[in-house]
């Protein structure tokens, strides 16, 4: 795979998003990573942004903005239009935007285009994300599918939680790999929750659901054990 | 009850030649292992051979384990290139030995442990070799192979995140024996009258039984469970995406 394939798929990846056409795409893209240290440094600045974004605190405007807005926007209009036009647009506001002819150089547009799309992963970060403590851990995770399963999510937790917090003092090396491995074991949480979703009695499933989730204990034990 | 070996020579002041001439010939020797930055840590602990039990955290770097010659102590050698790494090697009242390592740095650790002795072994990454014991053998791995040979045991746990798993001994009838992989494959080699229940799941990789004529309760490509003989001692094998193989012991 190249750079350039995989760059274009990092988001996605990191989103942890099932649009591939096989799993074979997501084997392509780690082996990528792990071979191409340009590739994988990028993963690791956009899985900092990513979780740094996390971090930013969710502002809802008050009611009365939205209706400031509008009476400000109403107001430029008359201003400029005077009162005939104004009458003319019975529309209001977003009839005079609509009339309006905008113009833009490609540097703004792109610009303008790439503040939107740092606004919408903010927003959706914001509004659905996790915070750290639960990072890589409810993304593979959705309704309850074991009888433990409450409390096997309540101990992964705690221990996540515990780790995140000094992960900070970790050197990038350590939290790339650390994620990387955690990433890789939810990815299969994942995929076979969805297939005991199917078949939620299947004996076999469950054991294989329960034997991703003790993966994943052991790997926080290990850190833990490490005293990292 | 602790017994330290030194690990270095420090030249002597003492005017005799002959010790002279012998310090400075060993500190020629020594020298060679200074340049390529090699350090070593020996320690040795007297122990009950009845309660034996070691526990060994590395952060890289292999730990082999074998039985050794003298059944009332537990010998550890080190060899670390790298200085940021500090081994630290204790002992409870209990008799129980702990190596712990901690900064950053691969340490290659060979300690002989009476057989009996329990071992409970942990590399963040780097190979686990444990080799003719008697105990209960516990080793984890994140990223690095396991490997176990001529056990004797009746409990053992080994897994590893990404690396092979592999074991090769008896199968004792009260035994339990647990070997995971999550990205490696997994070999299990037994004694062809071995007598034991079997559950074995592969979410890719397959599962091969090899020649063990097996009674099935489940047999599928990802999911077999079943029993060889009387199914008295319990094996489970277990890989994501690896494989298993199971092997009749020539």
């Amino acid at each position: 795979m190249e750079c350039r394939a995989v760059v274009s798929s990092l988001s996605d990846y990191l989103d942890a998003r099932n649009i591939w056409e096989s799993d074979d795409e997501v084997e392509q893209i780690e082996t990528h990573l792990t071979n191409c240290p340009t590739c994988r440094n990028l993963k690791l600045e956009l899985s900092e942004i990513k979780n740094a974004s996390r971090e930013l605190p969710l502002h809802t405007p008050p009611t009365a903005l939205w209706a400031r807005i509008s009476k400000a926007i109403e107001t430029e209009i008359s201003t400029e239009n005077g009162s005939a036009r104004r009458t003319q647009n019975a529309s209001g506001w977003w009839g005079w935007m609509n009339s309006r002819k905008f113009t833009f150089s490609l540097p703004q547009l792109a610009a303008a285009g790439a503040f939107a799309a740092i606004l919408i992963v903010a927003g959706i970060s914001g509004i659905f994300g996790e915070k750290p403590s639960q990072m890589n851990f409810r993304n593979a995770q959705g309704s309850l599918l074991l009888p433990e399963e409450d409390e096997i999510k309540a101990n992964l937790e705690r221990r996540l939680g515990a780790i995140n917090a000094r992960k900070a003092q970790w050197d990038l090396e350590r939290r790339s790999d650390f994620e990387q491995r955690m990433n890789r074991i939810d990815e299969s949480l994942k995929r076979c929750r969805n297939m005991l979703e199917d078949n939620p009695n299947d004996a076999g499933r469950q054991e294989m659901v329960r034997a991703l989730y003790d993966e994943k204990r052991q790997l926080l034990e290990d850190v833990e054990r490490l005293k990292w | 009850m602790v017994k330290e070996i030194p690990s270095s020579t420090q030249s002597s002041k003492s005017a005799a030649k002959f010790l002279s001439a012998l310090t400075a010939g060993f500190l020629v020797l020594n020298a060679s292992a200074t340049s390529s930055g090699a350090q070593t840590f020996n320690r040795a602990f007297a122990v009950s051979p009845e309660k034996s039990e070691l526990e060994v955290v590395n952060q890289a770097g292999t730990i082999k384990v074998t039985a050794g010659a003298n059944p009332n102590k537990i010998v550890i050698n080190a060899r670390h290139s790298d200085g940021a790494a500090k081994i630290n090697a204790t002992q409870n009242a209990l008799g129980k030995v702990k190596v712990e390592v901690t900064g950053r740095g691969k340490v290659d650790f060979e300690i002989a442990v009476p057989a009996s002795s329990s071992i409970d072994l942990l590399s963040y990454q780097g190979a686990i070799v444990v080799t003719n014991l008697a105990g209960a053998v516990r080793a984890r791995v994140t990223d690095g192979d396991i490997q176990i040979d001529g056990l004797r045991s009746a409990r053992v746990d080994a897994s590893c995140t990404q690396g092979n798993v592999s074991f090769s001994g008896e199968v004792l009838p009260s035994g339990r024996y647990t070997l995971k992989s999550f990205s490696g494959r997994v070999d299990a080699i037994l004694p062809a009258d071995a007598d034991f229940k079997l559950s074995a799941s592969s979410f890719r990789g397959g599962i091969d039984l090899g020649a063990f004529q097996m009674k099935f309760d489940k047999n599928s490509h990802q999911l077999v469970e079943a029993s060889h003989g009387a199914g008295r001692a319990s094996i489970s094998l277990w890989t994501q995406e690896g494989s298993i193989h199971l092997r009749r012991k020539p």
